[in-house]
């Protein structure tokens, strides 16, 4: 569906993007991860056109965007719709005349942009609202109309810029389950561009971890994160307040039970933990649960051993007063 | 005040009412043709310079350096000088120099850069996510110029296009200096060459009512459209 290799972008003496290299299959969610700055927004804005490249790559469909005319580029840009973290709606058109802008550039009957309007607020449920004012709508809803916009024109493929990032967190789930019901009804490609740990759990199936314009990590979401490299360890660390002494993240996959394994750890080795968090989540389909404890230094030796010994997947965390950095983890 | 006093101002009043109504229409004209004529013209210039401005739709920052500093130039003509300067162009165009028809030459020449600048910034000022988005599912240059920014700025656009209409009623009023017709040509004939200042004075007032009926006039739109 998509391919990008070897991809080099430059603004003036700055390289944004250096080389890389993905592909998305039909059908997938991949995720473009990193934090502000990494050039995410750039690497999505090369795969639509709206932003040119030095070299390498970008195949859509088979095709170089490069390579396509100016009209060309038109014709491209309507088989892939892009939703907005700043929703980029306009103010002086109701939702449905929002929803229609894109039928209305491309010409289509009146009559068909009637029904196919309607179909899609029907999608994204907001058809009590096609009359509404931009102006009087929540954040979600105004999302929900430039997911339905990007629709309208039937894309292959979706292009998100971190479209729940202006959201509050209930109405962020609400929209991803709307993405995900989306990829899985209309068998749509989507790519989204994120700097929240929540959407990649929840919505990609796998993903490219940037950092400086260069490649961090790629692959399956879960493996991703049972076992994140330095980079993705980061961004995931910081959603957390550690506390002083050892933070240790434990992961449990599927089917691994999670309820007793502190506790039996605590009694067979005599030692205290403390609880810093944890929760259990959704990975994509899956449920995953980690748990970060707290450890002395002077246990840390025979916790590490147990660990090891029971075959979970674990880690230290990143937390600035580590006096173990160079305790590897291991799995 | 003096019964007598009052009954001359009366008796004068309407003895100069009718060319007082008929500047008044002049000057109307005058200036909503020259505004609409203006407008057009600076809308057409606008579009080039949103083309080309390195923040623009499609940058080319030499072609635009070019349209900016003729732009700029008309802009600093004053006037004055600018009426007296095209008087063969306005010949050329409307055949005479005199009336109001000819004063709606230098009118419109005097506004279309400024009208140009005004657009021009009411475009930049629509949010570049719109724009953006109307990109991102192929909207073209000229659509986006047409059925994004324009409709975008039109509020803005709607009250600027009263500080033009003020401000060319102002200049129209110089107009009247060469013989351009209107209220200004009034106040001129009546009140300078032959010291009816009370003339002046009515003039005066009419314009002053116009600016306030034509800010109102922008006002009324950019609240009922917004
Ligand atoms: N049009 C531009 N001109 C110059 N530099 C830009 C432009 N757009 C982005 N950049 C720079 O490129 C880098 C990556 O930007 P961006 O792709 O927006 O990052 P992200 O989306 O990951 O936050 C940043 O350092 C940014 O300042
Ligand atoms: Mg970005």
């Amino acid at each position: 569906m998509i391919k990008i290799t070897n991809l080099y972008k430059n603004f003036g003496p700055q390289t944004v993007l250096s080389d890389i290299n993905m592909h998305v299959a039909p059908g997938e969610i991949f995720g473009i991860v990193g934090h502000s700055g990494a050039g995410k927004s750039t690497l999505l804005r090369c795969l639509n056109g709206l932003e040119g490249y030095d070299s390498g790559s970008v195949k859509i469909m088979d095709r170089e965007v490069k390579d396509f005319s100016r009209d060309g580029l038109l014709e491209l840009r309507s088989e892939m719709g892009m939703v907005f973290q700043t929703f980029n709606l306009m103010s002086r058109k109701n939702v449905f005349e929002n929803v229609a802008f894109p039928l209305q550039i491309w010409k289509h009957p009146t009559a068909h942009i009637q029904e196919r309007v309607m179909e899609l607020l029907a999608l994204v449920g907001l058809e009590s609202k096609s009359h509404e004012r931009i102006g009087n709508l929540s954040g979600g809803q105004k999302q929900r109309v430039g997911i339905a916009r990007a629709l309208a024109l039937n894309p292959k493929i979706l292009l998100c810029d971190e479209a729940t990032s202006a959201l509050d967190p209930k109405t962020t789930g609400s929209i991803l389950d709307l993405l995900d019901d989306i990829n899985q009804r209309l068998r749509l490609t989507i790519v989204l561009v994120t700097h929240q740990m929540e959407v990649v759990k929840r919505l990609c199936h796998r993903l490219l971890l940037l950092d400086g314009g260069v490649t961090q990590a790629m692959g399956q979401t879960e493996d991703l994160f049972l076992s994140p490299p330095e980079n993705l360890k980061k961004l995931i660390d910081e959603d957390y307040m550690l506390i002083p002494g050892i933070n240790i993240r434990l992961m449990f996959p599927r089917n691994v039970s999670q309820d007793s394994i502190v506790t039996r750890m605590a009694r067979e080795l005599g030692v205290d933990f403390s609880i810093v968090g944890g929760k259990l989540e959704r990975y994509h389909d899956d449920i995953l649960g980690f748990l970060i404890i707290n450890v002395q230094p002077e246990h840390l030796e025979r916790t590490i051993g147990y660990l090891k010994k029971q075959k979970l997947h674990w880690q230290l965390m990143e937390d600035g007063n580590n006096p173990y950095p160079h305790v590897a983890p291991e799995v | 005040m003096d019964q007598s006093v009052i009954n001359k101002l009366l008796e004068n009043f309407l003895y100069v009412a009718p060319e007082l109504w008929e500047g008044t229409l002049d000057t109307l004209v005058m200036v909503l043709v020259s505004t609409g004529l203006s407008l057009v013209l600076g809308f057409i210039l606008a579009t080039f310079m949103i083309l080309t401005n390195p923040q623009g739709l499609n940058p080319r920052p030499r072609v635009y350096n070019v349209l900016d500093v003729v732009v700029n130039l008309l802009r600093s003509f004053p006037f004055i000088i600018l009426l007296i300067a095209i008087i063969p162009f306005t010949r050329l165009v409307v055949g005479t120099t005199i009336g109001s028809a000819a004063a709606i030459v230098p009118l419109t020449v005097a506004a279309a850069p400024f009208a140009a600048r005004i657009l021009e910034g009411s475009f930049l000022e629509v949010d570049r996510g719109v724009v953006e988005a109307a990109r991102s599912f192929g909207a073209g240059d000229l659509q986006i110029i047409f059925r994004v920014l324009l409709p975008e700025a039109m509020p803005a656009i709607i009250l600027n296009a009263a500080v033009i209409g003020i401000t060319l009623l102002g200049y129209s009023a110089m107009a009247g200096i060469v013989g351009g017709g209107g209220l200004g040509d009034l106040a001129i004939k009546y009140g300078y060459n032959r010291f009816q200042a009370d003339v002046m004075i009515y003039s005066v007032i009419i314009l002053v009512i116009m600016v306030q009926f034509m800010q109102s006039l922008g006002n009324y739109f950019y609240k009922k459209i917004r």
